[in-house]
């Protein structure tokens, strides 16, 4: 009846290193495969809504407004719609992933492979950048044809991107988790994400503000998103690209580490 | 006796389900209300962003044409691009969702006439873009110096468009298989043509050659009408326009009227 000894042994666990690295790049490839199968609503639609936004505004203000920041009015506004599209989307891809996966009930088939919490974040961030940085090439490749974008500062072009993707794609993990209802995440952008890409500087300079308004344009993450990002294309900015850098930096960190720590202990993700 | 043995005689209707008609409305109208918070408030949000963005845009520059100015030429555009889009969302929309879910199959088995199960889908959202559009006007009355100059024009063009709007999301809707096919629509015919109908610039604005497409834009007349109607500035002639309205709302009429008839896409 006894079977032989060395059945019954359980089997030895998998070994794995330091980083999974499969787990990670499986999860990573997951989140950029769920939003190139529907590409014409997340690639596509962005490009032609923002190339809609750039023809009514260049149309509607192109006479009154000749000269934004030493440049036409349309190389002022191609650079702030193209990050504006890379943030919103960036937003858009984390948030529907995790919100999806909770109300389907398929988030433990993230939370039960053998993934640390960094790994969790950095495979669900990545997809959300990839996205950001896939709608700015695709939105930015759409607009050349209408106007001529020359790269001033590609270094600064690429820091600013790939920081703005990251720091939505961060805020969209932290919604996602955070929202129970496709309606809250909904709301998040309609009555959060929608305003700030729109008040902070896309389709204006800031020194259209009032005086007392300056301040708080200062404030806001956003601003430098858009700005630094616009500097590295025309080579102005209205605010200190040094504070932008640093503070784009320092927001990550402090998202990273909450996004980081709701996936670690579980909240609402975990039973 | 005899008469208590034998089968329920069958319920009477007039020429029309008064009472089937109007729960199909009704359950569309407080579909609206439920969700108002996304039906109206995301709207009524992203119009006063658009309307601020405008006019810190334009600066000191806001004059779109003689004597009006920015925030009174972009208000009458936004409330009917707002409405246009709203009544096509909560037409599509429940469309879809019922035939996704299967629960077009509980309307299709009531004793309703065709005609009546086009009117339920379509009232309701007659009713939701008219309702976005009036919320969007009131907001817009704050920030703009508007004057009624044609309370006819205004109620026949908005409830025009919303007519339009509403037949052609109702088409969408049992056209569309999946959602995707549904937000294809949306972002390469709808907002398309609602963007580029004058809602936010003047015809002369446009190139030459684009002039005669755009009048060929149903978005375009419908915005001018309501523009005129509270402005009393006109750029092209209102009665050519209407006519670029009736004609599309009469063949849609017909159209998704024979597709419920035949059960295009929704019976097996």
């Amino acid at each position: 009846m006894h079977a032989p000894s060395t059945l019954q042994r359980p089997p030895a666990p998998r070994l794995i290193g330091r980083v999974n690295g499969r787990g990670l790049w499986t999860l990573y490839v997951k989140e950029v495969r769920r939003f190139l199968n529907v590409f014409t609503q997340t690639l596509l639609a962005p490009m032609i809504t923002t190339l809609l936004f750039l023809a009514i505004f260049t149309l509607a203000l192109g006479r009154s407004v000749q000269q934004v920041g030493g440049v036409g009015f349309a190389q002022f506004l191609a650079p702030g719609l193209i990050v504006m599209a890379m943030v919103q989307n960036a937003f858009a891809n984390t948030s529907s992933s995790i919100v999806i996966s909770k109300v389907q009930g398929n988030i433990v088939d993230l939370l039960m492979p053998p993934l640390s919490p960094w790994e969790l974040t950095l495979g669900v961030a990545g997809g959300g950048v990839t996205r950001g940085l896939l709608v700015g090439f695709v939105v930015g490749l759409g607009m050349s044809l209408f106007v001529p974008l020359s790269i001033h500062a590609p270094l600064f072009v690429l820091y600013h991107a790939v920081n703005a993707s990251l720091m939505l794609a961060l805020l969209g993990m932290i919604g996602g988790i955070w929202a129970e209802r496709f309606d809250h995440i909904a709301a998040v952008t309609n009555f959060v994400i929608t305003p700030f890409s729109f008040l902070s500087g896309t389709f204006y300079s800031i020194e259209r503000l009032p005086e007392s308004w300056h301040f708080v344009a200062l404030l806001n993450p956003f601003f430098y998103v858009i700005d630094g990002f616009r500097y590295g294309f025309i080579g102005h900015a209205d605010g200190s690209l040094l504070v932008g850098v640093l503070l784009m930096a320092a927001v990550n960190l402090g998202l990273w580490t909450l996004a980081h720590r709701m996936i670690a202990t579980g909240y609402r993700l975990k039973p | 006796m005899s008469g208590a043995a034998g089968p329920p005689a069958p319920r009477r209707f007039g020429a029309v389900n008064w009472r089937g008609l109007r729960t199909l409305v009704w359950r569309g109208v407080w579909r609206y209300f439920k969700m108002a918070w996304h039906t109206l408030g995301g709207p009524c949000i992203s119009s006063l962003l658009l309307l601020a963005v405008f006019v810190l845009a334009a600066g000191g520059a806001g004059q779109m044409a003689p004597g009006i100015a920015l925030a009174e030429f972009l208000v009458p555009g936004i409330v009917m691009f707002q409405l246009a889009h709203a009544a096509f969302e909560n037409a599509a929309f429940p469309v879809l969702d019922d035939k996704l879910e299967g629960m077009i199959g509980d309307i299709l088995a009531a004793p309703l006439s065709p005609l009546e199960i086009l009117a339920g889908y379509v009232l309701p959202a007659v009713t939701s873009g008219l309702m976005t559009g009036m919320a969007i006007l009131g907001l817009g009355w704050l920030f703009a110096d508007l004057r009624l100059h044609d309370l006819g024009a205004l109620m026949g063009f908005a409830l025009a468009a919303a007519l339009l709007f509403a037949l052609l999301g109702t088409f969408i809707g049992l056209w569309a298989d999946r959602w995707e096919h549904y937000a294809m629509a949306e972002n390469f015919v709808i907002l398309p043509l609602g963007f580029l109908s004058g809602t936010f610039f003047t015809l002369s604005s446009l190139p030459e050659a684009a002039r005669p497409l755009i009048a060929l834009n149903p978005v375009f007349h419908a915005v001018g009408g309501v523009r005129y109607a509270l402005t009393g500035y006109a750029e092209t002639a209102l009665f050519p326009g209407a006519l670029l309205l009736g004609g599309p709302i009469l063949f849609l009429w017909f159209l998704v009227w024979r597709l419920f008839a035949t059960g295009y896409k929704i019976k097996p």
